[in-house]
């Protein structure tokens, strides 16, 4: 079944109440400046007309085509404001020179006398002001009021001092328009750098928020490698805690039913010792050893995957640590919180380590293990009085430890100067 | 030697373990009153039966951690006349510190592998039921080993450390003869010698003479 679709939605007026599209023109004429300023040269234009002399034609189109030349230099005022200025006090000029007052006897060029289209002139020392630099409108102001004094100083003793001529309203206006048409020019020039600045501080503020975010996603990216890296690694310490029970629930415990087994038979048959079960005493005898010999590899093997003594927590499995150690040991844990299975099973393989190259290599007579937790940090040193010397060899123990302790961003710092004493500090992220 | 039959408690998870000792035991003439599988029924069974002695595996259900040691210690204190064997696939020094704090009468620590030498360990669980301590030989080695008195056991000679090792372990001056096949007066002048390098107190009394030689070499 065909609908058909219903109209679209009157699109809202920009401009409210305004019976005309204000808001919608006045953005038009911004992004249209000619348009603008060549209005602006037909209103320059046409205020000049009532001061057009009234004959003859000549003079009258003399007057309309200076008019029309002084208009039209604000027509491009914005692109070239100093091109512009220079033609309209050029024809200026030629205004002073021969149509203010006779020289030599020949009375002024009628179309030439100044009239009110040289506000063009206060227009483009405006503009001058409000886009260029200070020296360049500097200069154009000092160039108008000389004009304007020019002007009034030629005019004045031709005409009588209480005279009251057009002629010296234009003077005036001139000069005193020009002063305020560069202050308020100079003042727009300001302005616009000032919200120019304001611009460029909002943008880099901009800049700056984007960075931060930036940032922040880093640090939230950099954050969850790292949950999802503790996760791997606390997935591993499990893993291998779950082989070690298996060892231990199965192949252990089955190998240690199995010698006793065997102790009993051996036993049973020492017991009857007569000849012919003297061979099958030997028989069993050597698989008993051999079970009991597979036992103790099998300890070893589970102990090094998970340290059964570990489930106990750090302290304990240190404790036993420093208990079997040859070099006699000084323990002190104060552990508030207890870590992550991870992070205690690489302190403790780097105990055990450190511990064995103690008594390997240090010479020491005894030595010290701290452990203590601060501030979410694990912080343990193994120090001995050694010889020292103690450093990271490409492949050596240390360079294993250090490997370790950097998958879960932990540290190893090693002081060891010649002659010992030997510092050994690791510190580990308690939770990683 | 035939030993007077014992009444026994197991507490093992592993059946075939637990089936192999229950077994063993009762060929040997021992009484197996209960023979279970977690921490609980050990205690269960211990209040229930009161034996001359519970042998406690130290990893059982639920955690698989240290429950053995827990409920050991739960049944010195409740049941003080109830001898406790411990033992445990691996040893660990901090665990047998545990145990035999206090009076180490009727207390023992064994490794697992022990049950192989079957008339060794029987003698074990004899000793333990009967008032006595039996430290296993690993932590024995351990404490030998890590001891801070190096220097004075340096003056000892070979033999009377030998003797000083098995007296950790709780043996008897006979057993410790039968095993160094001395004669039990030699080990008496052997004692006597360690004890007076060592500064110790004499002491006839087994147990306080394990006491003093392990607290020695934990010092």
């Amino acid at each position: 079944m065909l609908t058909r679709p219903a109209p679209p939605p009157a699109a809202a007026t920009p401009g409210g109440t305004y019976p005309w599209p204000v808001p919608k023109m006045y953005p038009w004429l911004r992004t249209h400046p000619t348009v603008v300023d060549s209005a602006l040269a037909v209103v320059l234009f046409l205020v000049s007309i009532p001061q057009w002399p009234g004959s003859p034609r000549v003079a009258v189109a003399g007057a309309a085509a200076v008019s029309a030349a002084l208009a039209a230099t604000v027509v491009p005022r914005r692109r070239y404001p100093e091109a512009a200025f220079a033609v309209a006090i050029a024809l200026g000029a030629l205004q002073v020179a021969f149509g203010v007052q006779p020289s030599n006897g020949v009375p002024p060029v009628r179309a030439l006398e100044p009239s009110n289209t040289d506000l063009a002139i206060v227009v483009l020392l405006y503009t001058l002001a409000a886009y260029r630099p200070r020296r360049i409108s500097l200069t154009g102001l000092a160039v108008a009021l000389a004009g304007a004094a020019l002007t009034i100083g030629r005019w004045a003793p031709a005409h009588g001092a209480n005279s009251r001529a057009p002629l010296l309203g234009a003077a005036v206006a001139l000069g005193g328009s020009a002063l305020l048409a560069w202050v308020l020019g100079d003042h727009i020039a300001y302005r616009r750098a000032y919200f120019a600045s304001l611009e460029d501080r909002a943008e880099r503020a901009e800049a700056e928020r984007d960075a931060q975010a930036q940032i922040a996603a880093a640090a939230e990216r950099a954050r969850e490698l790292q949950e999802r890296r503790a996760r791997a690694v606390d997935e591993a310490a499990a893993r291998l805690r779950r082989i070690e029970r298996d060892l231990h629930d199965g192949a252990q415990v089955r190998l240690a039913a199995l010698a006793l087994a065997l102790g009993e038979i051996k036993e049973n048959l020492e017991a009857a010792a007569a000849d012919d079960h003297g061979r099958m005493a030997m028989l069993v005898g050597a698989a008993h050893e051999n079970a009991k010999e597979t036992l103790a590899e099998l300890r070893d093997l589970a102990r090094g995957i998970h340290p059964p003594v570990l489930d106990r927590g750090l302290g304990a499995a240190l404790s036993t640590l420093a208990e079997a150690s040859a070099t006699p040991v000084a323990l002190s844990v104060s552990i508030a919180e207890r870590p992550s299975p991870a992070i205690e099973s690489i302190a403790y393989f780097c105990a055990a380590e450190l511990l064995a190259n103690v008594t390997k290599h240090s010479g020491a007579s005894r030595a010290t293990v701290t452990a203590g937790d601060q501030g979410g940090r694990l912080l343990m040193t193994v120090t001995d009085d050694g010889a020292g010397g103690a450093s990271l060899a490409p492949g050596g123990g240390l360079a294993g430890l250090l490997e370790r302790v950097q998958t879960v961003d932990g540290r190893l710092d090693i002081d060891s100067p010649p002659g010992g004493p030997t510092i050994i500090t690791i510190e580990l992220p308690s939770h990683a | 030697m035939t030993p007077s039959p014992l009444r026994i408690v197991i507490a093992e998870d592993a059946a075939i373990m637990r089936d192999g000792l229950t077994q063993t035991l009762t060929r040997r003439g021992h009484d197996v009153v209960a023979a279970v599988a977690d921490a609980q029924a050990l205690r269960d069974a211990v209040a229930a039966h009161l034996p001359d002695v519970a042998i406690i595996d130290v990893r059982m259900p639920p955690t698989h951690t240290d429950e053995g040691l827990r409920a050991a210690l739960a049944i010195r204190r409740d049941h003080p006349q109830v001898g406790v064997l411990v033992f445990s696939q691996y040893i660990e020094t901090s665990s047998a510190a545990e145990l035999f704090a206090g009076s180490p009468a009727g207390v023992g620590y064994l490794l697992k592998d022990r049950v192989a030498d079957v008339s060794d360990f029987l003698e074990a669980i004899g000793r333990v039921a009967h008032g006595g301590t039996v430290l296993d030989p690993e932590v024995v080695r351990h404490l030998l080993g890590a001891s801070r008195r190096a220097d004075s056991l340096a003056a000892l000679t070979p033999r009377e450390r030998e003797v000083l090792s098995l007296m950790a372990q709780g043996r008897s001056n006979v057993a410790i003869a039968e095993a160094l096949v001395i004669s039990p007066g030699v080990v008496e002048k052997h004692v006597a010698s360690i004890f007076a390098k060592l500064g110790l107190a004499p002491s006839d009394n087994d147990n306080r003479r394990v006491i003093a030689a392990v607290k020695y070499l934990e010092s």
